[in-house]
């Protein structure tokens, strides 16, 4: 073999190495990812009728049951928030069989904010491209064991779909500044239009990715060189036509959504009308008013009760990635995905409303920049052992964070101890549930008992939703108006209507008291022949008597 | 002796024999924890409530030479492994109200059981759930036994199961709201060498927990 031959298969046998390396390492990738979004979707759907339902989580469900039963669905801008939650959910309803609201079930709910929250670990692979695959995988497994993440994305509300199409819009802007291509351009329009027809506090996400994408690229230097030019986008120079393609799709997917799919145009009109309500409680004085760092506190440390919770090595980690996007060279994806957290955490930190759940949104942004930062601490060390000692101490904190992952989600998923937990429905309101339906069963009229419900607009949820199973439910603010009660077997009332409504009843119905929220009781009437009934039911039983099975 | 003297004899025999029968009492001497909260924030009333006046309880009385039986004694409990604190902390003598005092065992109907060593005389069980909140545990039951499985010879003591929820039979007690106090039980003399105290859950999460549990006695006889 001559000198010129023995060169080529030498750089032929150094291309396959290299070739061969980088397949390995993307199935490496690969793998890791697709493990951390089968430990997401575990810890997501895994007995998710395990927690009570939120008051807003049963709002939510009977509002979804009025459009899985009429096919009806119109916006309402005092409440509810966008309609893709309800209309996302239909799919679910109808592939488990259920079409009425009696028939559905917490399981079939909550699947939905549960496949957004894992999916969302998929929405993280086109990073890797930016960020680098060390950072993504990182970041995939930190989002698939983060309490809050996984706490939220159980819970029937709007957040992990806001989320998932926040990080959507905040990639193909990305890659739509990157390469000016108007496809991206259209893609990140459906994003922000299913942003906005979601929440209305993506009035907040949405501009706070446009301004992270704008200052990371003025921040970017200038390539110097070929090898450079890949990692930096030129400046960003926006044909019109991209843009008006971009907020074409915005606007499509936003009236379509809105107009309830075109039954009610009007929609759309009132999503915009909306923002006079919700400004009105972002900045007003109420029960949610929190301090500036109450989202950063609640993700940092919290103790009560003999518990402690800490996402803190996600924060740290994450301020790790800020500074080494803000010191590496040509770092564009690191530096807009670093701002895009900062200015959301700060937007959503400056509002004076402030719900536990809100901190989703720029979470998962500190989750992306957590595992920036595990690759930058991970490829600043030189020498094996000291990488396998980064390494082992990585582990430890992931596995901090799996155990209060299990703890948040399935030992405590209702504990006022539980720092994720919010106003939320005590599990001895489950008790009150089983006591109507037991009675009910024992009743002639069965599930058409009538059941009388005397309590504010606060104490009256979840009521609705744990006996949408009953035909015949009444609901009155007071006593007053409530009128005659004692036609009813059971009677609900709230503490401040408790007394009246015992003394109309007098002696003819054992009284009895049940948690509803922390410090918040209800009282329950029931008459003494249905209560007669009820024991009897139960006489002889040496074990856990029927109807009131362990608790889960 | 006349009939007249016979007749008063008699009378103050009848009299005076159970006032001689009747042992010495004396207060029952308590060492309480400092009130973690005041009143009762939920306001709760309800007919199967004990009412919440706010003021102490006053003295109980116990035959002279009642002791604490149940310090150090040895704890079992049907979970063995509480995620929050260690079962010998029930009968440590601790009963603050505040965090690292109390166990935590899980959701459900739970007990715990202390082995007095020896079958006594009872005369007062105080026990605290847990006290630094205004809340209620469900299907409170006290039983005694001499079997340690609580096969035979079950005397129950106190149980405000109204509904038979916990499948121990329909209590007559009362529920009531955990205060720094603690819920003192009056045996009545009941002998028995366990005590086995059950919840199941309460007002504001579906767990069980205990402070301290004190069971005071005299030696059975």
């Amino acid at each position: 073999m001559n000198r010129t031959g023995f060169v080529a298969r030498a750089r032929r046998t150094a291309g396959s190495a290299r070739t061969g390396h980088e397949a390995a390492a993307r199935a490496v990738f690969v793998g890791v990812v697709l493990a951390a979004l089968a430990l997401a979707l575990a810890f997501r759907l895994a007995r998710a009728d395990l927690r009570p339902m939120h008051h807003d989580e049963a709002n939510q469900a009977v509002k979804f049951g009025e459009l899985l039963e009429t096919g009806d669905y119109r916006y309402d801008r005092h409440d509810h928030h966008g309609p893709t939650l309800y209309y996302l959910t239909l799919p679910a309803a109808w592939l488990r069989g259920q079409h009425t609201l009696a028939s559905l079930d917490e399981r079939t709910l909550r699947a939905v904010p549960a496949l957004f929250g894992g999916g969302l670990l998929l929405l993280f692979l086109p990073l890797a491209r930016g960020l680098g695959r060390p950072a993504v995988a990182a970041a995939a497994v930190l989002a698939a064991v983060s309490p809050g993440l996984t706490f939220y994305s159980r819970f029937f509300i709007q957040e992990s779909l806001l989320v998932f199409f926040a990080v959507g819009f905040l990639i193909a802007l990305g890659r739509f500044v990157e390469g000016r291509r108007a496809s991206w351009a259209v893609c990140a329009g459906v994003f922000a239009g299913l942003a906005y027809a979601t929440k209305e506090t993506s009035i907040i996400v949405l501009p706070a990715a446009l301004a992270a994408v704008v200052l990371a690229s003025l921040a970017t230097p200038s390539p110097r060189s070929v090898e450079t030019a890949a990692a930096r986008p030129e400046p960003p120079r926006i044909g019109i036509g991209a843009l008006a393609a971009g907020a074409g799709a915005a606007l499509l997917v936003t009236f379509v959504f809105y107009s309830s799919f075109f039954r009610h145009p009007g929609g759309l009109i009132e999503s915009i009308r909306a923002f006079d309500v919700y400004l009105g409680r972002g900045v007003g004085a109420g029960p949610h008013t929190q301090p500036f760092d109450y989202y950063l506190r609640l993700l940092s440390y919290s103790s009560s009760g003999g518990l402690v919770w800490s996402e803190g090595v996600v924060i740290v980690l994450a301020l790790v990635g800020l500074a080494a996007a803000a010191f590496a060279r040509n770092a564009f994806w690191p530096r807009y995905v670093g701002l895009y957290t900062l200015i959301a955490c700060a937007a959503f930190s400056a509002i004076r409303y402030k719900t536990p759940w809100n901190l989703l949104p720029f979470y998962a942004g500190a989750v992306l920049m957590a595992g920036y930062g595990t690759a930058a601490l991970l490829g600043g060390v030189s020498s094996r052992a000291a990488r396998t000692l980064v390494a082992l101490a990585l582990l430890l904190a992931v596995s901090q964070l799996a155990v209060q992952d299990w703890r948040a989600n399935f030992r405590y998923p209702a504990d006022p101890r539980n720092p994720y937990v919010y106003a939320h429905t005590v599990p001895d309101f489950l008790r009150l549930s089983r006591r109507v339906t037991d009675v009910a069963a024992l009743h002639p009229d069965r599930t058409g008992m009538l059941v009388k419900v005397v309590a504010g607009p606060h104490e009256q949820w979840p009521i609705p939703w744990y006996l949408r199973g009953m035909t015949r439910v009444g609901y009155w603010v007071t006593a007053a108006d409530a009128g005659r009660v004692d036609d009813a077997p059971v009677v609900i009332a709230a503490q401040d209507q408790a007394a009246a409504i015992g003394t109309a009843l007098g002696d003819r119905y054992v009284e009895e008291f049940y948690g509803l929220r922390p410090d918040v009781i209800l009282t329950v009437f029931i008459d003494r022949a249905s209560w007669d009934r009820l024991l009897e039911s139960r006489s002889g039983q040496t074990g856990t008597p029927a109807g009131a099975k362990g608790w889960p | 002796m006349n009939k007249k003297t016979v007749v008063l004899t008699f009378l103050l025999a009848v009299v005076l024999a159970p006032l001689a029968a009747q042992q010495a009492t004396e207060e029952l001497k308590l060492k309480l924890p400092k009130p973690m909260f005041i009143g009762t924030p939920t306001n709760i009333k309800s007919a199967n409530l004990e009412a919440v006046t706010g003021k102490s309880r006053g003295p109980f009385m116990v035959p002279a030479g009642t002791k604490l039986l149940s310090a150090k004694r040895p704890v079992t409990s049907s979970d063995s492994a509480p995620v929050i604190g260690e079962l010998d902390m029930v009968n440590d003598g601790e009963k603050e109200g505040g965090d690292g005092y109390f166990i935590e065992l899980g959701p459900g109907k739970q007990w715990v059981q202390i082995d007095l060593g020896a079958p006594y005389a009872l005369h007062a069980i105080l026990a605290w759930h847990y006290h630094s909140q205004a809340r209620v545990y469900r299907d409170v039951v006290v039983q005694v036994s001499d079997n340690k499985d609580f096969l035979k010879g079950v005397q129950t003591i106190f149980n405000n199961d109204h509904d038979n929820s916990s499948g121990l039979g329909v209590g007559k007690d009362k529920e009531y709201i955990e205060v720094a106090e603690g819920r003192l039980i009056d045996p009545k003399g009941i002998k028995g060498r366990y005590v086995r105290m059950y919840s199941n859950g309460n007002t504001t999460n579906d767990l069980n927990h205990y402070v301290e549990i004190e069971v005071y006695g005299t030696p059975a006889k």
